[in-house]
């Protein structure tokens, strides 16, 4: 399990991040969204005991950060995709994941194998001996996946991983992420990337110095946004408005555009006497929907509120 | 610590050290310009026109059949013995070597005398190497220990050659570790490095043993030539093989590998206020001043460049080394780097 209690860091008097907690389970994939400067590679790095935390704490597996006696044995336990690649470019490919195998104590009778497999489940085998400094950023990527990978780490934490990467080699990444979900890994993704973080993700964090929110696209959804369903009409008449909001569970609804948008607490359960109500005033229904807001609409939401 | 993790960096750094030629022209053309190149510019113009020797040692054909250490003779004949801390008086001696002996009252032919006093003899077609004569004459004989002016300067100059050796792996260290360091940064390939289960003193060690073993390695091998040049050119002047003498074997063995560690922790903190490599070297070559300073002062006879104060220079720069040692380890954190490191 990853946790963070009241994290916390100043850098020189500037507040990076403040008062940041929360828990992520073995397994699970959680994304950090928030724009630059937000914090998110700031408390990457904490997790990562790379550098020390100002305020509180936090915990990777049980053991604590602050310990220093703890900080080998954390890095041990962790991968890391930093924002950059940082490949040794006159080395090959090889060459790279060898040095990191070693470094991460990857036993020999293990090693070559490792580094094999990884090159071929990425795709790039057959340049292995190539220096990657004539890969294209997309490949680097991919070994830098494989060398944050290279020790079977359960904890992987990845710094916008599709960044500056073309569509192809971003839906590479996005999908070797997805493997490494279902393998089991918990997996710990910064982001800018919505569409990548709700695809990958189970639970977003947003996070803008302090930590803004955090839980599944649903439950955010209905936590800012409400449920709500929009029902479809020929034609809208104000009686329709009156006679829904004497409805029970129905909190609010409001006319649009050949529309009316109802405001309810549980959609599922609701939808059927709202149907039956707006079909005995004569409605003539078009379609009915539940209105679902995107991550897009609950970053933004939340952006705005912490302006 | 744990020695194989910093010897896994060593040996990663190895493999980009073969691929960096500005590292490989270091290697090989400094040693090139210090070690043969210099001296020989050095040393050949004074040879050419230095006076023919006259003061060859005197091939004297000694056939030692005996030796004797530390005892009294007196009042009778030697010949083909090789005596060692000897008193030697009223004696008539021929074809005999002496060292560390004292010869009172005698007559000696066709020998070797070294380190040895000789008092109210005769000393007749002999060498004399650093031997002290008082009331005696020393017909057809050849004072070998004792150096002219012109020989006194010549060793001067072959001992400041030393300084191209302290020097060699100074310099050689501010290129390699303004790749090692600065182009580690620029490449920003340290975070990753800085997230393995590695120490800081385990990641500073790799890069310092890196850097110091080809630099030394290569300053040590470079003498090889020097020696051979420096001699060659010099024995026609003095007579004499001066190289490799203890100012050298202090100077390259232990002077040069201190310096070298200077060189490389200096670079360490360098590297942590530039982010350019020519930068870093350009200020880096700083670490050669107190070393250029050192043999300045020899030269202008300050100081005589002799055996302690080879020891006592020496010792000063480990001192150095140490306290920059410590503020290298401070510079050089996870923490620092990260956040300080620009």
């Amino acid at each position: 399990m990853i946790e963070t209690q009241h994290l916390g860091r100043v850098f020189d008097g500037t507040v990076a991040v403040e008062d940041v907690s929360f828990s992520i389970k073995d397994g699970e994939a959680f994304a950090f969204l928030g724009p630059n400067g937000a914090g998110k590679t700031t408390t990457v790095r904490m997790l990562c005991c790379l550098i020390g935390a100002t305020t509180g704490t936090g915990f990777i597996d049980g053991l604590d950060i602050r310990e220093k006696s703890n900080h080998i044995k954390i890095r041990s336990m962790i991968g890391l995709l930093p924002e950059n690649p940082g490949m040794y470019e006159s080395l090959s490919a090889h060459r790279n994941l060898d040095f990191y195998a070693r470094l991460y104590g990857v036993p020999e009778s293990e090693r070559e194998a490792r580094i094999s497999e990884m090159l071929k489940r990425l795709g790039i085998y057959e340049r292995r001996n190539d220096a990657v400094g004539k890969f294209s950023k997309g490949m680097k990527q991919k070994i830098a996946i494989a060398r944050a990978l290279m020790h079977e780490p359960s904890y992987i934490f990845l710094d916008e991983p599709t960044a500056a990467l073309d569509p192809e080699a971003a839906l590479t990444v996005r999908n070797f992420l997805m493997e490494l979900k279902k393998e089991g890994r918990t997996i710990f993704l910064n982001t800018h990337n919505l569409d990548e973080a709700q695809r990958v993700c189970d639970r977003i964090g947003v996070l803008k110095t302090r930590l803004l929110a955090t839980g599944t696209p649903d439950e955010l959804s209905s936590r800012f946004f409400g449920k709500s369903t929009v029902v479809g009409l020929k034609e809208t008449n104000p009686d329709y408005l009156l006679a829904l909001r004497q409805l029970p569970g129905v909190l609010d609804a409001k006319i649009g555009d050949k529309c009316i948008l109802i405001s309810v607490a549980d959609p599922a359960s609701q939808n059927p006497s709202i149907i039956s109500t707006l079909v005995a005033k004569g409605a003539q229904i078009e379609y009915v929907q539940e209105v679902k807001h995107g991550l897009e609409d609950i970053y933004l939401k939340l952006m705005g509120d912490s302006k | 610590m744990r020695f194989e993790k910093s010897w896994i960096i060593v040996r990663k750094e190895f493999s980009e050290f073969r691929k960096n030629k500005y590292i490989l022209y270091s290697l090989f053309l400094m040693p090139i310009l210090m070690a043969v190149v210099l001296p020989t510019v050095y040393l050949v113009p004074i040879s050419t026109f230095a006076t023919p020797p006259a003061n060859h040692p005197l091939d004297l054909g000694i056939s030692i059949v005996q030796e004797l250490q530390g005892s009294n003779l007196s009042n009778g004949t030697a010949e083909n013995i090789r005596f060692f801390n000897t008193n030697l008086d009223n004696m008539i001696v021929y074809k005999c070597e002496f060292f560390n002996c004292s010869i009172v009252n005698s007559v000696v032919r066709d020998s070797n005398l070294t380190s040895s006093t000789i008092t109210n003899s005769v000393v007749e077609h002999s060498n004399l190497r650093f031997s002290a004569t008082t009331d005696s004459s020393t017909p057809g004989s050849l004072f070998l220990g004792s150096q002219s002016e012109s020989e006194k300067y010549l060793v001067l100059i072959i001992d400041s050659l030393l300084m191209f050796f302290v020097l060699i792996p100074a310099i050689i260290p501010t290129v390699i570790a303004s790749y090692s360091f600065v182009g580690e940064k620029l490449n920003k390939s340290l975070e990753p490095l800085l997230a393995t289960p590695t120490s800081d003193t385990e990641l500073l060690m790799g890069k310092t043993l890196a850097i110091f073993i080809p630099s030394v390695l290569v300053t040590w091998i470079s003498l090889l030539p020097a020696v051979i040049i420096v001699d060659l050119v010099t024995y026609p002047i003095l007579g004499y093989y001066i190289l490799p003498n203890m100012i050298w074997i202090i100077g390259v063995f232990f002077v040069a590998p201190l310096f070298c560690i200077l060189s490389v922790l200096v670079n360490v903190i360098i590297s942590a206020r530039v982010s350019d490599v020519r930068t870093s070297q350009q200020i880096g070559s700083i670490v050669v001043l107190p070393a250029i300073a050192f043999f300045i002062v020899a030269l202008a006879g300050i100081v005589v460049l002799n055996e302690v104060y080879m020891l006592l220079f020496g010792t000063a720069i480990l001192a150095i080394d140490l306290v920059v040692f410590y503020v290298a380890l401070r510079v050089f954190q996870r923490e620092e780097i990260l956040v300080k490191w620009k």
